[in-house]
């Protein structure tokens, strides 16, 4: 074994899970039997009477045995942010004391007190790090020590929360059975959709001989389909930014996304009108604009909405910029819900296309608005202003287009 | 915090008793130097340095060896000792409950009283250039004392 191998090893052998002496064991013992050993061969009974304390506490302490472990209750799954508690169940073996570092800060308590509550408090939703409760134990004063060990963590993720809005007087219905919004495209039922000109392939059936009759061409009458609307929520997660210019080229640290930038804005609008629509009975999908592989397909329920909020997660972890945004698959005649800070024109084109495509399309503004310059460069305010000019002319031009926009959420 | 403020009350009166039976302040300011160096490192050799100058300063200073100033160190020495082990193990800003030093302190007080113990036998004990076979029983003891240490290492 090389020296080096020598010291790493008597390194490990002073730390780590097991119990080991500590330099206060070594003073206790060297500098003990110095005094004791030195006071009798001096003849300095001073000597002896000093070093007989450090003695007794040598031999009236034992080297502790066993494990000691610190263990935690698991938080419930579905606990939300903000304060939750539970409890730090502390097994010390044969320890004295021990020492925790609680969320509130490190703590000393008798090594088999009764369990320790602990307050969690969790204020961002997304995945993260609840709670490790890293620890030490000691033995008898303080000569012999197990640790520090560097506590398990326990990791939780936040739903998106759901904000429940209000919703206006609506027609009775049997509730579960049938959304509250009908589909927007044709079909078989028996309201009346549109009356419109014959065109190739209609049944002669559907022919609507009054007004065919005043009008001298052929018209047919169109009926809605049996279905409910389907809801399309569609994400843009290329882009996570806040109302400070000077701060979007840096990454934020801490959070899944930037508190109330256009991500976390654009994540908890889609969560609540999701429970809003769900709770109508209609069918809702999400879509991830640049990564159309986290899409969930179009369903209802409740546990439809929590597979809509777990994936809203997923969709802001594997956030980050693409150079194409698509949305694939969209069902015939679906209502789209565009959430998006709008900054460049690939986006307000998709949302015009998509208009264009029969869809009816709803864009939400997820900017935070008004644009606070850079006040470290004296372009600042000219670049903000032009940023909030450019976002303004591409949110009127999909109006223009058709396409229903929602200048703030 | 608190530990490291027991070290320093711990350290005051050893640093008062060396100052009165000195005729320099050359004790009080080594101790006070080796009082910071232990507050602001409990685990380093600091406490070992403090406790070992203040006994050979004692134990070779003039007067009775059972004088005031040295049944005051004997505890004031082993308190420093205590407090240092334990505010080695101990972060700097961490609540202390009272409890978890209950035990540290009976243990504290069954050694003192045992200390004391061996005090007044030293007391009685005599003393003189004819004393073969009181130092004979010493070395016996202690070599007992250092075999059941040895053991328990």
């Amino acid at each position: 074994m090389s020296r080096a191998d020598k010291i790493r090893e008597a390194f490990a052998q002073s730390h780590g899970a097991h119990w080991h002496p500590t330099d206060a064991h070594s003073r206790a013992v060297w500098l003990g039997v110095g005094l004791v050993v030195g006071g009798m061969f001096l003849h300095q009974v001073e000597m002896v009477l000093f070093g007989v304390p450090l003695i007794l506490s040598v031999l009236l302490t034992n080297k502790p045995k066993g494990t000691p472990t610190v263990s935690v209750r698991p938080v419930p799954r579905g606990a939300g942010a903000g304060v939750v508690h539970t409890v730090a169940h502390v097994d010390g073996a044969d320890a004295e004391i021990a020492v925790i570092k609680l969320p509130g800060g490190p703590k000393v308590v008798p090594a088999h007190s009764p369990d320790l509550p602990v307050e969690i408090r969790r204020d961002a939703w997304g995945p993260g790090v609840d709670l490790r409760l890293d620890h030490l134990f000691a033995g008898p004063d303080g000569m012999h020590v197990y640790g520090p060990i560097v506590g398990t963590e326990h990791v939780r993720t936040i739903l998106p929360p759901v904000e429940h809005h209000p919703s206006g007087p609506l027609p009775p219905r049997p509730a579960g059975l049938v959304g509250i919004h009908r589909s927007p495209r044709a079909g078989d039922s028996t309201e009346l959709r549109d009356i419109r000109a014959f065109q190739p392939g209609d049944r002669l059936k559907r022919i609507d001989w009054r007004v065919t009759t005043r009008t001298g061409t052929v018209h047919v009458r169109e009926r809605h389909a049996e279905a409910d609307a389907e809801i399309v929520l569609a994400l843009d997660t290329r882009t996570d930014v806040g109302a400070n210019v000077a701060d979007w080229s840096s990454p934020h640290y801490g959070a899944t996304t930037r508190p109330d930038g256009s991500l976390d804005r654009a994540v908890r609008r889609a969560a609540s009108m999701a429970a809003g629509y769900l709770r109508q009975g209609d069918r809702v999908a999400l879509m991830d604009l640049s990564r159309p592989q986290l899409n969930i397909r179009s369903g209802v329920g409740r546990r439809h909405l929590m597979r809509i909020r777990t994936q809203l997660v997923v969709c802001v972890q594997t956030a980050g910029w693409a150079s194409r945004v698509a949305l694939r698959k969209l069902p015939q005649g679906s209502v789209v819900v565009l959430l998006s800070p709008f900054l460049d024109d690939d986006i307000a084109e998709l949302a015009v296309q998509t208009r264009k495509h029969g869809h009816v399309v709803l864009a939400i503004n997820t900017l935070p608005l008004p644009l606070k310059p850079d006040q470290e460069t004296p372009w600042g305010e000219v670049a903000a202003e032009m940023i909030a000019a450019e976002h303004r002319l591409r949110l009127k031009r999909m109006a223009r287009h058709g396409v229903a926009v929602t200048p703030e959420c | 915090m608190l530990m490291r403020l027991a070290i320093v009350l711990a350290a005051l009166p050893v640093a008062l008793v060396l100052h009165l039976e000195s005729d320099s302040v050359a004790p009080l300011l080594i101790v006070a130097g080796l009082m910071v160096i232990t507050v602001l490192m409990p685990g380093s050799a600091g406490a070992a340095l403090l406790i070992g100058y203040a006994a050979l300063a004692m134990a070779f200073d003039d007067g009775h060896p059972l004088r005031l100033g040295v049944l005051i160190m004997i505890p004031a020495l082993h308190l420093i000792h205590v407090t240092s082990a334990l505010a080695a193990v101990v972060p700097v800003k961490t609540k202390i409950e009272a409890a978890a030093l209950k035990a540290p302190a009976r243990r504290f007080a069954i050694v003192q009283a045992i200390s004391f113990l061996v005090a007044a036998f030293a007391a009685f004990i005599p003393s003189g250039p004819n004393i073969g076979l009181v130092e004979l029983l010493g070395l016996g003891s202690l070599t007992v004392v250092i075999a059941v240490v040895a053991l328990r290492i």
